[in-house]
């Protein structure tokens, strides 16, 4: 018996019981549905992931740190030593962690490394304030401006290099700091206050002070006003959520801020993590042999890779979760599969026994039961990746929004991805229709086709 | 020629031994109409299904056309059913949820035989079903059904057809008129109609007659009259 005959019999039998292989189909469905929904938001995870590293993130750079803890493989479950020369970090838990610093020494001495390029200190840091002639102040927070990421600006252009007394502002100050709107504020000037630390406060004053008002007016004394000039108005980045209020500017200019604050502390020169760029660090050799390096000298370092793949699992994790609750939806689906099979076997008793008395044979018999059951799993598969993929794209906008995700999808659906879950959910069911097939093919003609 | 040689067949276990058919044989030529009468538990069922290959006598052989049933095995018996035999039952057993065109379409999808369209026009033809051929067999009266049982059965051309109680559902009009369908097929076609049944009158239309009896045959005959008829 030909194949297309086999497959064009099982789906009429399937046409006949429609409401009982709709039910059937429908059981795999809520597994398909689950599955192909996760593969979305997993694709969408993913895209979100890349690209949040890849706009902030050169990936000719080494993350370097002092201490392992940075990257959470350090032990932390245990009392530290106190040491004057860590800095100190709050757990998001709130747990004190005191990580080893990177020294300027220590940056020199990377700097030596034939393969190194450049050192960037990665300085981000709390300023007082910052504002403008005739304007309110508002808070600020500084960060280095990475020359590999690529921000939108709403007005002006971002200089490369950026000078070091340019800086680029956040679209949230632009009102705020009394621009009519984000082309006038290109050109004019701002003003970011940073206060010297205590100990430097006291030592320049040479004065104890006796009371609070003494010590605030040596304080207010020692801020610094720095101009800088706007460049550009930048466009808040949803893909980098907790930086739209953060004022970019160069490298050394965050570095000078920085020297400011933390001159007379502990902390003057010291840096939690830095970024090492290699010189052709596309090769991933050559960052494996700066990192090989920094490890000798005692470092830690971590690749944009690396921290991507961080990320991954997490989101692999995630996955995981929800494809086991697919999975099982659809191991479950699969005795709904089996006892439907075995009932359309019972029900079609004598036209197997026809069929075998007219000399069909046992593995046909059996294939137009396989094929019975793959048309189940089929039309599942295709019904519950269908309704979530016309879910999926319908909500996608709302989701986005809401997410605020920017232009990232939450959900992608990838035709080839449903085109291999329809196959394997198709597989399952043969699985599924094997006994019930084995049934059918065993049946003996005589007995099936006895009347009574 | 169809020959049955000493078919000894007997079913249950040690102590319970039932003797369905003890040492049946007899001959009969092709393209004739036999009848196996014979009360209920004589073995007329039995001696059908081992003539057609589904069931195994415990000795003895059946031939068909030259070649001995029995000693194929498996897919060749398979093959050779599909394409030499064919079974009109009883209680019809079409598929009600399937038109006539389906119906008929399925013995030769299994001998994997092509010119259908054709051919199953021509057997529903041969029937006087043409026109019902996209109709529903579930639509269809009684004797429609077995018409098209019969349809079923001629349309692959086997060289042998069994007809079990024909019939035995049918008003006794009706009947009437599938015994005359079935004897003219057989007459046109040249296939062996063997035919079990009770009927005496159906039996007496029949070239031969076989009697069986607790397993035995009790009775062999030629009825010369309808042979000249022919």
């Amino acid at each position: 018996m030909k194949i297309v005959d086999i497959s064009r019999r099982s789906a009429r039998n399937l046409k006949q019981a429609k409401a009982r292989t709709l039910l059937t189909a429908l059981a795999i469905g809520v597994g398909a549905f689950a599955l192909t929904m996760t593969l979305a938001a997993s694709n969408g995870a993913q895209a979100y992931v890349n690209r949040l590293i890849n706009n902030n993130f050169d990936p000719t750079e080494l993350l370097v740190a002092k201490d392992e803890t940075i990257f959470g493989r350090g032990d932390n479950s245990q009392p530290q030593e106190y040491d004057p020369s860590f800095g100190s970090v709050s757990s998001a838990s709130g747990a004190p962690i005191q990580v080893k610093q990177v020294t300027e020494e220590e940056v020199n001495k990377i700097l030596q490394y034939p393969l190194v390029e450049g050192v960037r200190e990665g300085v981000i840091l709390n300023v007082q304030y910052v504002t403008r002639q005739g304007q309110k102040k508002y808070i600020a927070n500084i960060q280095d401006f990475n020359p590999a990421r690529n921000p939108e600006a709403l007005a002006g252009s971002i200089p490369r290099p950026l000078s070091d007394s340019s800086v680029l502002l956040p679209e949230a100050y632009v009102s705020k700091l009394g621009f009519k709107n984000a082309q006038s504020a290109i050109g004019q000037e701002v003003i970011i206050a940073i206060r010297k630390s205590l100990s430097s406060q006291i030592l320049e004053s040479g004065v104890a002070p006796r009371s609070l008002q003494e010590a605030e007016a040596i304080a207010d004394k020692s801020t610094v006003l720095v101009p800088f000039t706007v460049a550009a108005v930048l466009k808040p980045e949803p893909a980098q959520p907790g930086t739209e209020l953060s004022l970019q500017i160069s490298s050394k200019a965050a570095k000078n801020l920085n020297d400011i604050a933390t001159a007379g502390t502990s902390q003057y020169r010291q840096y939690t993590t830095i970024n090492v760029k290699v010189r052709d660090g596309e090769d991933k050799a050559k960052l494996k042999q700066v990192q090989e390096q920094l490890r000798k000298d005692g470092f830690s370092s971590q690749s944009v890779e690396e921290t991507q793949e961080f990320l991954t699992q997490i989101i692999n994790v995630l996955k995981a979760i929800v494809a086991a609750f697919g999975i099982i939806a659809i191991v479950a689906s699969v005795f709904g599969v089996v006892n439907t099979m075995y009932i359309s076997v019972l029900q079609r008793t004598r036209e197997i026994g026809l069929m075998k008395a007219l000399g069909m044979r046992r593995r046909d018999v059996s294939r137009l039961f396989r094929f019975e059951a793959a048309w189940i799993g089929f039309l599942g598969g295709a019904l519950g990746s269908g309704f979530a993929f016309i879910l999926g794209t319908l909500l996608n906008p709302w989701i986005t929004q809401k997410l605020d995700f920017g232009t990232q999808k939450l959900l992608i659906f990838k035709a080839n991805q449903i085109a291999v879950l329809i196959l394997l959910l198709v597989l399952v069911a043969i699985f599924a229709g094997l006994l019930p097939a084995r049934k059918a093919s065993k049946l003996d003609p005589i007995e099936a086709l006895r009347t009574e | 020629m169809i020959k049955v040689n000493n078919i000894i067949k007997s079913y249950g276990k040690k102590g319970s031994v039932f003797k369905a058919l003890s040492d049946v044989s007899f001959s009969i030529p092709e393209g004739s109409t036999v009848a196996i009468v014979g009360k209920s538990g004589s073995g007329k069922s039995t001696l059908m299904h081992i003539m057609s290959g589904l069931d195994h006598p415990d000795s003895g052989s059946v031939t068909v056309g030259g070649q001995e049933l029995h000693t194929l095995k498996g897919r060749a018996m398979d093959k050779f059913r599909a394409n030499e035999m064919s079974f009109i039952f009883q209680a019809f057993f079409v598929e009600a949820n399937q038109t006539c065109y389906q119906n008929v379409s399925l013995p030769l999808e299994i001998a994997d035989e092509g010119h259908r369209q054709k051919r199953i026009e021509n057997a529903l033809d041969q029937v006087g079903l043409k026109d019902k051929i996209h109709n529903k067999a579930g639509s269809l009266s009684g004797g429609q059904k077995q018409r098209l049982a019969i349809a079923r059965a001629i349309v692959n051309n086997p060289s042998l057809i069994f007809a079990d109680e024909p019939t035995g559902n049918l008003d006794s009009a009706t009947g009437e008129m599938i015994i005359k369908l079935l004897f003219k097929l057989n007459r046109k076609n040249k296939n062996t109609l063997v035919v079990v049944t009770h009927d005496d009158e159906l039996a007496d239309r029949c070239h031969y007659r076989i009697t069986l009896k607790d397993g035995k045959v009790i009775h062999f005959s030629e009825n010369k009259k309808v042979s000249k008829k022919q």
